[in-house]
């Protein structure tokens, strides 16, 4: 090796030295600059919001513009086509509709009466199946919360295990535990003298057959929140009532719960909700039957539109149902919120 | 005095009693489910009827399989929760991300239009999405059960919350240290939010295992049919095989009764996460 291509092969050691250095500072400077450039979190969201867009908000919008009208079925024209060099895209028109205006609502406020009879049955649910959630779901946790009860986390795991089943799964268990002929309830009943139920049989035997089924399935999730909102009250609450003289009583109605309010409030609320969404339980237990005794609003959108393809009828329907839902929580909101 | 302890002593006992009660109440139709699924179809409609477990789970189950494919509906179902989990946790915890430890335009409103959302019901989407994936060509397939629901507001919301426990300190120290701003998602915020991101995998995970309505709308092929809807159609059916149908719930709650008990602090937390938090 001669000097000369040493001092040169040194020559481009350090170039390169420099040019790393200066790319180690332009990446540090780069670095810390970043949190300013206002592009990054719009990355963090755009994937978000693109399907979001696409199939939470352009789907509601839909729901809307489609109760005006009647549906005559799918169309292959297209609404829109762009052709850009090699991509092309064409946006079919979604379907063939008749403008109806406000007719959908007319007929289904007035005139439908099956739509009526599934108003009546999920209401006559919700006003049983609410308190008895509420009510039993919050013995249960005050019973679990309590000092003298041991081994709380088993009784926890075990009562909340339905909450692990799935509707269909718990519903076709149901389905054969309250068969009239062969199920194990209706044998239960006669061994100790009574007589057997028509519980899918008759109205209300099905009625009440619901009933059970959604609050074996959800008790122990209304359990679990209501357990975490107890051991949120403070002790020394308790402490300064017993202190005071307060009898158990008293200590539940003038601690436990004013303390419980907002969360025994989202208990009331998601259950509303939960029960006005009634659907695979009575899809598989009662198919809506007998005679239509306890067919939910939900199945009704449902035989409307995938039955029947009348799909801006029950559009209409569906946007009354959110009507109805979003009423009940705001007036439960209004009504158990702070004073 | 004495009658102080006496009262006490009444409650724990009635406390007890109460517990058991319950406890009995829930275990009943598991363990119907149980014995039906073990018994000869020929037993099924003996009167008394059977009390304790059989041994024909097998022969039940073979039957099962000649009639549905379960097997399918079982792969079916796994691939759909599945990669419907790890999307829905990558687009929740990466938006999260943004919303807790950004500042950004429209930040805010934006933030709130996404929870005013958690209050629509599914059902009223169900008839647009299905025109949708009509005019697209999509039903009968995995995606158009995959991608509706993977941008989840709960979800969102829950990262949001919880990503706000990181501290900016954290992040400024790997900045300084020459990390890219992705690196501070997936090498920061991922690792440090794992107990959340079980939390919600299990929420999801249970939610499209369980889901019913839509899938029965988008799948029509049976060879697409998940869990529930393999389920369902055995209901439908002209004749009803309890034996059948009680093999099939027995597997299809199996899993997920595992992964309850195994993960159950997670599961717990999540719902919580989803409710009281303000």
């Amino acid at each position: 090796m001669t000097p000369d291509t040493i001092s040169s092969k040194i020559r481009t050691m350090s170039a390169v030295r420099q040019a790393s250095d200066q790319l180690r500072f332009l990446r540090q400077n780069l670095s810390q600059r970043l949190p300013n450039i206002p592009g990054i979190p719009y990355i963090y969201i755009s994937p978000f919001f693109i399907l979001f867009g696409a199939f939470l908000l352009f789907p509601t919008v839909y729901t809307l513009y489609l109760s005006f009208f009647e549906y005559l079925g799918v169309s292959n024209d297209i609404l829109l086509s762009v052709t850009m060099g090699p991509i092309e895209v064409a946006i079919p028109q979604m379907a063939n509709l008749e403008f109806v205006g406000l007719s959908n609502y007319e007929r289904l406020l007035f005139r439908d009466s099956l739509f009526h009879r599934s108003l009546f049955n999920t209401s006559f649910i919700f006003f049983i199946q609410v308190p008895l959630m509420v009510g039993v779901g919050l013995a249960t946790a005050l019973v679990l919360d309590a000092k003298f009860i041991r081994a709380k986390g088993l009784f926890r795991t075990l009562i909340a295990l339905p909450v692990a089943t799935g509707l269909v799964a718990y519903s076709t268990i149901f389905l054969l535990l309250f068969n009239d002929q062969v199920g194990l309830i209706n044998y239960i009943l006669t061994q100790v003298g009574v007589e057997p139920v028509a519980w899918l049989g008759s109205a209300w035997g099905a009625r009440f057959t619901l009933v059970i089924a959604v609050t074996w399935r959800w008790l122990g999730y209304n359990m679990i929140i209501l357990l975490a909102g107890l051991q949120t009250v403070p002790q020394q609450l308790y402490e300064a009532a017993e202190i005071d003289g307060a009898s158990r009583w008293q200590k539940f109605r003038y601690v436990t719960l004013p303390q419980l309010r907002p969360v025994l409030l989202f208990v009331v609320v998601a259950s509303t909700i939960g029960t006005f969404q009634l659907f695979s339980e009575p899809f598989v237990i009662t198919g809506g039957g007998p005679s239509n005794a306890t067919i939910t609003i939900v199945q009704y959108i449902y035989q409307r539109a995938f039955e029947s393809f009348d799909l801006g009828y029950a559009s209409a329907a569906s946007v009354i149902l959110v009507a109805i839902v979003s009423v009940l929580s705001i007036v439960q909101i209004q009504y158990g919120g702070d004073e | 005095m004495r009658s102080q302890e006496r009262k006490e002593a009444l409650w724990k006992f009635g406390g007890y009693v109460f517990l058991l009660t319950l406890v009995a109440l829930v275990m009943i139709p598991l363990y119907w489910m149980l014995v039906a699924a073990t018994i000869p179809q020929s037993e099924f409609f003996a009167w008394p009827p059977r009390l304790l477990p059989g041994t024909e789970f097998l022969s039940n189950f073979r039957a099962l399989q000649e009639n549905v494919d379960f097997v399918r509906s079982m792969g079916n179902s796994i691939i759909i929760s599945v990669s419907y989990t790890i999307l829905s946790l990558i687009l929740c915890s990466m938006a999260g991300f943004a919303f807790a430890k950004y500042e950004f335009r429209f930040k805010e409103p934006l933030f709130y239009f996404i929870l005013a959302t958690l209050v629509l019901p599914i059902q009223l989407l169900i008839i647009p999405l299905f025109l949708l994936m009509v005019q697209i060509g999509w039903t009968n397939s995995y995606l158009a059960v995959i991608l509706p629901w993977a941008a989840n507001p709960l979800g969102i919301f829950l990262m949001r919350q919880n990503m706000k426990a990181i501290p900016d300190s954290l992040l400024e120290s790997a900045r300084m240290d020459g990390a890219t701003e992705f690196q501070l998602y997936y090498k920061i915020a991922l690792p440090t939010m794992l107990p959340s991101l079980a939390a919600l995998s299990i929420i999801l995970f249970l939610n499209q295992w369980q889901a019913f309505l839509y899938p029965l709308v988008i799948l029509q092929d049976p060879q697409m049919y998940t869990i529930p809807l393999a389920l369902a159609e055995l209901v439908g059916a002209q004749r009803v095989y309890f034996d059948q149908i009680m093999v099939a719930t027995s597997l299809a709650v199996t899993p997920i009764f595992i992964v309850f008990l195994t993960m159950q602090q997670y599961f717990i937390k999540g719902i919580l996460s989803g409710s009281v938090k303000q």
